[in-house]
């Protein structure tokens, strides 16, 4: 494939599953800062591994893949800011909506807090789970079997129910 | 609130984010044109570097070394066994910054995140095998000025204690150390202090995290 045919290819995967990426970011990013070098690391490494991706999985199961052992890992390098001779001051996403609905507004609020407060693996389990994938593909992303999924799903997923009711209580 | 309710509050906010969300073309581009500075790139040009100071340790060690096989007096053998046992640990030691400094080049994140954290837990933790292995050389430094000459026969019984004490008590140092820096001892504060000053806060969230990986992968 031509550099400039691999390029336009990129962009246009990269653009339709932009969302994938952004969720992932600001499930496991706080600060403004780092989630501008995530968002570029994460890019960079899919860019890296665009050579080798193999057509039997689906654009969106490869960018999971990628982005979340990108962003399961990022917390692990020391002092990383600094170590970036010219950190990125640009933002590669920009978003400027809000939802309506004030509740729903809330309750999602507390849905991120919730998952912000997981464990870095549990994380990356219940964003599958809120993205519907099949049980089977969550365990080939994770990498665990089937049987261990469904059990680990419906643990988190006791948890935030009951934190839910004790919100609404 | 029930599964659905929250699954669907979920896809009703990445409608939005689908809808609203744009992305930078202009970075993107420089990313794959290779011109955005990456985190990891700037890591390894530390690690380069650390690299380069350690290949001129080595050669100066090297140069010590020929210098004193190529005027051999019976009276440098502790000289040249001690700084040829430092020699070859720093030597092994190189080889492994080396194998390191490949296997973060040819880290492909596209894999299970089992398989490729497991993989960067290995990199990132190895740094305590390579720490058990420099402490190795420490009794060796204080041996390398000693001379055959001299040492033990014309000294008086007071320096043979002292050196003796010496040595005596960097070995001790060095296997009770050897001993503790283990993955299992990491709470323990000494060896805390020890990471510290190589990469410390890096590896204790790598034991953090391989701490959670453990308990991840058991079966439920």
């Amino acid at each position: 494939m031509a550099k400039t045919e691999k390029t336009e290819l990129f962009l246009s995967v990269i653009e339709t599953n932009k969302g994938i990426i952004y969720r992932i970011i600001n499930s496991y990013c706080k600060k403004v800062e780092d989630r501008k070098d995530l968002s570029q690391e994460i890019i960079s490494q899919l860019w890296k591994s665009f050579d080798n991706y193999i057509d039997k999985y689906k654009y969106s199961t490869w960018i999971y893949r990628i982005a979340l052992n990108v962003a399961i890992s990022f917390y692990r390098k020391e002092n990383r800011r600094k170590t970036i001779a010219t950190p990125i001051n640009e933002s590669m996403f920009s978003f400027s909506d809000r939802l309506e609905n004030s509740e729903t507004e809330f309750n999602l609020g507390f849905l991120h807090q919730f998952i912000s407060e997981l464990k870095d693996l549990d994380k990356a389990l219940m964003l599958l789970y809120l993205e519907e994938k099949s049980q089977k593909e969550i365990a080939e992303i994770i990498g665990i079997s089937e049987t261990n999924v469904a059990t680990k799903v419906s643990r988190i997923k006791a948890i935030l129910k009951q934190k839910f009711l004790m919100l609404e209580k | 609130m029930e599964d659905i309710e929250i699954i669907s509050m979920w896809k009703l906010q990445n409608e939005k984010i689908e809808q609203s969300l744009a992305i930078n073309k202009d970075l993107l581009l420089e990313i794959t044109n290779n011109k955005a500075n990456s985190a990891l790139r700037s890591l390894k040009s530390i690690k380069i570097t650390g690299l380069i100071l350690a290949v001129f340790y080595i050669l100066f060690l090297g140069y010590l070394l020929s210098f004193a096989v190529s005027h051999y007096s019976p009276a440098w053998n502790y000289f040249l066994i001690s700084v040829g046992a430092i020699f070859i640990l720093n030597m092994k030691a190189i080889a492994d910054y080396i194998r390191h400094l490949v296997w973060v080049n040819q880290i492909d994140y596209d894999g299970s995140i089992t398989e490729i954290q497991q993989k960067l837990l290995r990199l990132q933790l190895s740094i305590i095998k390579h720490l058990r292995m420099m402490i190795l050389q420490f009794p060796l430094f204080t041996t390398f000025y000693l001379s055959s000459n001299w040492f033990p026969g014309s000294v008086g019984w007071g320096y043979i204690l002292l050196q003796t004490t010496l040595t005596g008590s960097f070995i001790a140092g060095t296997v009770w150390l050897y001993r503790k820096l283990r993955i299992e001892n990491m709470e323990n504060k000494v060896v805390q202090h020890f990471i510290a000053g190589s990469g410390g806060q890096s590896v204790r969230k790598a034991m953090e995290f391989y701490k959670e990986f453990e308990d991840f992968k058991m079966e439920e």
